[in-house]
């Protein structure tokens, strides 16, 4: 009974803690430019992050290890510091991103220009993670994000054509802007397979203390919570499809993507919207800055709980404060989170073989792993992930340039 | 291949890119023409907040501004650059005038800014169009 729970809960908070600014952003502009024609993209996307999210669940519970602390131990200090110093400089450009959401939803609410949201919203930010538990950060932010359920409603409500949208299940090319439809496909699969969302996970599943028998629990809420989140992505490309699209309007700001709801739901469409982005990013602010600090204290072996008082775990406490006190800085003045989102999701897909390749390492090694080592499709899934992550890497950040 | 050309590829791809044609600065403007629209549409339906609104067709008509100063550096061959620059100005200082008539709670007059708008967008796309099929 108490894993059926878990599992529930586990699903629940997976959909609630889904959809970020990235997601949420990338999704929208590949409504509004190209209709249905980028659910593909959406569609990969959820699929690797389903098997690297389980792979992550599975390889904490059976080793007792996160992701990093593995890897710091399975590949040395010189490997783990490279990919410490490439994921902690896209993780820092993401939560600038989701402080500069918060603000902006803020701003939709209130009219109050987002600037002056960055020091509060950090504060509170890093008050909650000063003072609150692993629980209430993982379930609280992530039960507040189940409004963003209220995509998928509109997208029903808007009644799409279903033979289009499962024909925009499949890859296909455009007739042209074909540079901005692969800047766009690229920020889609940088935006879900978010390797913050992996450190996150496995360091939740120690936090939680998960052993060998949460392995099928793991299996769940891996495979359907992120269904269902991918779900709500896809709802979000479909609510700008047929609201912007057909008005030729294209995402460039904030402002335009808070448009897309009003057609589908009139009267609340507007403040769903905003609420929801407003949850959405709390929710991945305060999942980044720990995942953040939970990369620096697993590789450096330093003491580490959200659960334990700030004094007990002092460092791990300092590299939060820092990184949201820091993240703050830019949103004062003024930088757009708009393009920071949109750079940060290219950059995330620039550095994702280096999150990737340890998996196929760690999830083969007895040591770790004993009879819950991959299998073929496992591992074929890597492989592939692999080869897309290196694709992604090469021209992620050309295609920025060209057609961002 | 070797290694490296996966890199050489990419850099020389980049050296290649171009400011946006005429017919994408186009794309912009119709964009943000109809941003305006469906603003004003929302303020009017009451679907959207007052200073929502209001920001949002400064907005806009900032970033008019800004693509038709850009567009008019090196218009398109196609199309009259006079034509091009009073239509744009037009269009601008309109969505200007609703953003205030927000502020004045002017229903009836922001009505027929948001018709003119309308009006002024369909030939905004008239010209995109020619544009677009000329290149």
């Amino acid at each position: 009974m108490k894993k059926i729970l878990q599992v529930t809960l586990g699903i629940v908070t997976s959909v609630g803690g889904f959809l970020e600014i990235g997601s949420v952003t990338t999704a929208a502009q590949a409504g509004a430019a190209f209709g249905y024609e980028l659910l593909w993209a959406i569609l990969l996307g959820t699929l690797c992050l389903i098997f690297l999210v389980e792979m992550s669940g599975r390889l904490s519970a059976v080793s007792k290890h996160t992701i990093v602390a593995a890897m710091r131990e399975r590949f040395g200090f010189p490997f783990f510091f490279i990919v410490l110093v490439g994921m902690t400089l896209v993780a820092f450009l993401v939560l600038i991103a989701e402080l500069g959401g918060i603000g902006f939803s803020l701003q939709l609410l209130t009219g109050i220009g987002f600037p002056w949201w960055a020091i509060p919203v950090s504060l509170l930010v890093w008050l909650l993670m000063w003072k609150g538990t692993f629980g209430l950060i993982e379930n609280g932010a992530s039960l507040l994000g189940l409004v963003t359920i209220s995509f998928v409603v509109a997208a029903i409500k808007l009644h799409p054509d279903w033979s289009g949208v499962a024909a925009g299940l499949a890859p296909t090319m455009p007739q042209s802007d074909k540079a901005h439809y692969g800047f766009i496909a690229v920020s889609i699969l940088g935006a879900s397979i978010s390797p913050y969302l992996m450190y996150f996970y496995s360091s939740g599943a120690i936090e939680d203390k998960w052993d060998e028998s949460y392995v099928g629990v793991n299996r769940f809420i891996a495979g359907f919570g992120m269904t269902f989140g991918g779900f709500l992505s896809m709802a979000v490309l479909i609510v700008a499809a047929l609201a912007l699209q057909p008005r030729g309007i294209q995402v460039d700001t904030f402002d335009q993507s808070a448009l897309s709801m009003t057609t589908a739901l009139p009267r609340w469409g507007f403040y769903l919207f905003a609420i929801s982005m407003l949850f959405a990013c709390f929710g991945a602010a305060l999942e980044i800055s720990l995942a953040i600090a939970y990369f620096f204290a697993q590789g450096f072996g330093w003491n580490w709980s959200e659960d334990l008082e700030p004094s007990k775990d002092a460092r791990f406490a300092f590299v939060y404060t820092i990184i949201i006190l820091i993240a703050a800085v830019p949103l004062v003045f003024g930088i757009d989170p708009l393009k920071v989102t949109i750079m940060s999701m290219a950059l995330t897909a620039a550095t994702l073989p280096l999150a990737i390749i340890p998996f196929l390492f760690l999830m083969n090694d007895p040591v770790y792993m004993g009879k819950h080592r991959n299998g073929w499709i496992g591992n074929s899934v890597v492989a592939i992930i692999i080869v897309i992550s290196f694709v992604l890497a090469v021209i992620s950040i050309p295609l920025q340039i060209i057609g961002g | 291949m070797r290694l490296e050309r996966l890199f050489v590829f990419p850099i020389l791809f980049c050296l290649g890119c171009k400011p946006p044609t005429p017919a994408e600065q186009m794309n912009s403007m119709l964009s943000w023409l109809a941003t305006a629209r469906m603003t004003g549409d929302g303020w009017l339906r009451h679907t959207t907040p007052d200073t929502y609104s209001r920001q949002t067709l400064e907005l806009s008509s900032e970033r008019i501004g800004q693509i038709a100063s850009d567009l008019l550096k090196s218009p398109p061959s196609e199309v009259d650059t006079a034509t091009l620059d009073t239509l744009f100005t037009r269009s601008r200082i309109r969505v200007k005038a609703m953003a205030r008539l927000i502020a004045a709670k002017n229903a009836p007059d922001f009505g027929r800014q948001l018709d003119s708008l309308d009006a002024d967008e369909k030939l905004v796309k008239q010209l995109a169009d020619s544009i677009e099929h000329r290149q």
